[in-house]
């Protein structure tokens, strides 16, 4: 478990001005608004030095302060996204007097952050697990739910684990703060060859070397091999798992029986591992990509070196059937020749008992 | 109806299991839902009331208008049925090899035509007698199954398995207009032609949607793209949802995507904006529809089985008002005007 002292409550908490939310991405939404916005043309940045630049280009101003900050809190130096970037010493010292005066902190709590609550619409059915300290180790597991490991997850290109702390302040953030959400068992699963998230997992945590959970993307593919976690499409595991730790050989066994208990990607039998292959070009774009200005606005508006390529996971991924031509083979929504046989053949075993009766063959 | 919630109205007595298809018609707020429960339903969707339900064979995977009292509806059953709304009757207008997939009311051409996973389509004339030899006017090998079918003016585009996309003339359907491809490398979910009549939009499975023009001179085609949507990046990697349904606005022309992740997107093609999102949909959103004058639109909340056959939110119909900032347009020049005031002003401060 996690040396760290755990907290009562896992609320997160805004580093510039001290107010606490129930989730992250209420706190992002609301850094965003109070302190990463534009006090010129309220265009609302993602991080304070981000703004700072963006007054700068194109306001021709200096900003000095974060807006709305506490003083001693309003440097634009500190690189800060939802809750990572906070020095540890305003970390604990945070948590050091929460852990003072709990009623009293509590209450005054619940009233800034109900107001947030209430304006912000939580996005519909939005499931984020709670807000944990990074210095908690996760489970390694995942409630099955989400994880949606084998199929076409894509090797972790060479460069990435490396470029993690560098990147951590300005770039990888978003990544990072969706880490805050669950990073852990991404990776360490990940490593694992993927099968784990439902049950194996939990025994599986020795293998990994002190996966540290902050910042961790890091350290876990630092593991033996810093690669590839490659593709955990059952087949090609075995061959590729060589060159890794013993970890994924077993992984790699476990495969097979566990494809099924995770439901992977879809609930039908055989075909859809394989095209787990056809997904090596998730890459390719048709001829005329990405129009300027659209697609869901990016996480982080400022991620500078997003060279390398997120893992892309595909939610449908057979080529060959379209998603109502496999529902269709479902037993219940069956149509046509088996009912109409079954019709035909009802219709002659009538034929037959009213014949017999007649013949008073038959007691009735 | 006190207070709508942002989604919007949910419909009553929809269908109990996942919605196909459904469709505004182009006279009134009718609704009309196909259903894998084997029904076609009508509602009204301003009275929320359900004006009446046919049962067919199999799991209904398309239906449209003919005119408010009739509408035409397909099915896994292989056949093309024909609804009498008033009447409360239907008949076989004729029947496919396998499962029909989609079906078109062209009212240039005064025809049905359907799209079947038996590698055809077929054009009928919706006023004969039942009975295939009265009705079916002609059927057009294609290269593959049939997935989606959209109609403009006298133009028919067809999109197959295998990414092919044949357009059509109406007027003359012994071969296609064109032969394509999809612009896109995964397998098409959709296809809507624009109001205006100039071209499609297509959308994949891989969370793309294109923009293409029927014009193949090369400043049309220089006016084509495509973009990404409905993804979400988490943890490092992106979830890619397919994209099932698109509807054009009948007025501006501005249209929305709906995708596996539960959310409808308005975008603005022309200049190549997202205008809106709507929040999040309890599940995938199988198919969207605009009213006729686009005050509507209504919103098919239905699990479309991307992940196999698994518990789901319940299939849910949804009707919301179209508020104007939604869906306009918004030409560039505003930006640059701003830009110009803004300058303006700073330099008047200094």
């Amino acid at each position: 478990m996690g040396k760290k002292k755990k907290r009562a409550t896992e609320k997160v908490w805004c580093y510039y001005c001290d107010r606490e939310f129930d989730d992250e991405k209420i706190l992002v939404q609301h850094q965003k608004a109070k302190h990463f916005k534009c006090h010129v043309c309220h265009k609302k940045l993602s991080t304070a030095s981000g703004m700072v630049i963006h007054v700068l280009q194109v306001h021709k101003e200096n900003v000095t302060k974060v807006p709305n900050a506490k003083t001693g809190r309003d440097s634009t130096d500190i690189e800060i996204y939802g809750m990572q970037g906070i020095p540890p010493d305003v970390l604990a010292a945070h948590y050091g007097e929460e852990e003072e005066e709990p009623p009293a902190k509590a209450a005054k709590v619940e009233i800034p952050s109900t107001p947030l609550g209430g304006v912000v619409p939580r996005p519909y059915g939005m499931v984020y697990p709670p807000q944990q300290m990074p210095g908690v180790v996760r489970p390694m597991y995942y409630p099955g739910a989400t994880m949606r490991p084998p199929g076409p997850v894509w090797p972790m290109p060479p460069p990435r684990p490396q470029q993690w702390y560098p990147q951590n302040p300005a770039a990888s953030v978003p990544p990072a703060a969706h880490l805050g959400y669950r990073p852990q068992p991404l990776f360490p699963v990940q490593n694992m060859g993927m099968t784990l998230p439902t049950s194996a997992p939990v025994v599986q945590p020795s293998p990994m070397p002190g996966v540290t959970p902050p910042g961790i993307p890091s350290s876990s593919p630092a593991m033996p091999v810093p690669q590839p976690l490659f593709p955990v499409v059952n087949n090609s595991i075995p061959s590729q798992a060589s060159p890794f730790s013993t970890p994924l050989p077993v992984g790699g066994a476990q495969q097979p029986s566990h494809a099924d208990a995770l439901g992977s990607v879809n609930a039908y039998p055989p075909n859809n591992s394989i095209p787990g292959g056809t997904n090596s070009h998730s890459y390719a774009s048709g001829p005329n990509t990405s129009g300027p200005s659209i697609g869901p606005p990016p996480v982080i508006a400022n991620k500078a070196p997003s060279n390398q390529p997120n893992e892309v996971y595909l939610v449908w991924d057979d080529e060959a059937m379209s998603m109502e031509e496999r529902r269709m083979s479902l037993p219940k929504y069956k149509v046509h020749d088996e009912t109409s046989q079954m019709n035909s053949i009802n219709a002659a075993i009538d034929r037959r008992i009213s014949e017999s009766r007649l013949a008073g063959r038959m007691a009735f | 109806m006190t207070m709508v919630p942002a989604i919007g109205r949910e419909l009553s007595n929809p269908p109990s299991d996942g919605i196909s298809n459904l469709r505004f018609s182009n006279s009134s707020d009718h609704l009309l839902v196909s259903s894998w429960d084997k029904s076609v339903r009508l509602y009204d969707a301003n009275a929320d009331l359900l004006r009446g339900e046919f049962k067919h064979g199999g799991a209904v995977l398309d239906c449209c208008f003919h005119d408010d009292s009739s509408g035409f509806s397909v099915c896994a059953d292989y056949k093309v049925r024909r609804i009498d709304f008033n009447a409360g009757k239907e008949d076989v207008l004729g029947t496919h090899d396998k499962p029909v997939r989609c079906v078109e009311y062209s009212y240039a051409a005064g025809q049905v035509i359907t799209g079947s996973w038996d590698k055809t389509i077929k054009c009928w004339d919706p006023r004969g007698a039942s009975g295939m030899e009265r009705t079916q006017i002609g059927t057009y090998q294609q290269p593959e199954r049939v997935n989606s079918l959209s109609l403009v003016g006298n133009r028919l585009v067809v999109a197959t398995a295998g990414r092919h996309v044949n357009i059509y003339d109406l007027r003359n359907m012994s071969q296609p207009e064109q032969r394509r491809e999809s612009s896109l490398k995964y397998q098409t979910r959709c296809v809507r032609c624009y109001p205006n009549g100039s071209g499609y939009a297509l959308s994949s499975v891989e969370g793309r949607v294109s923009m293409e023009f029927f014009d193949l001179s090369e400043a049309a085609q220089a006016k084509k793209y495509a973009f990404k949507c409905h993804r979400k990046s988490e943890d490092g990697r992106d979830i890619v949802y397919p994209v099932n349904a698109i509807a054009f606005h009948p007025i501006y022309g501005t249209f929305a995507s709906g995708g596996c992740d539960g959310f409808v997107n308005i975008w603005d093609g022309n200049n190549k904006k997202r205008l809106y999102q709507y929040s999040k949909y309890p599940t995938s959103i199988a198919a969207l529809s605009f009213s006729r004058d686009g005050g509507l639109l209504a919103i098919a909340s239905s699990y479309t089985f991307e992940e196999g056959d698994k518990p789901h939110e319940p299939d849910t119909i949804f009707v919301r008002s179209v508020n104007e900032i939604e869906v306009k347009p918004k030409p560039k020049v505003s930006r640059l005007v701003c830009g110009i005031v803004a300058t303006v002003v700073a330099q008047r401060r200094l």
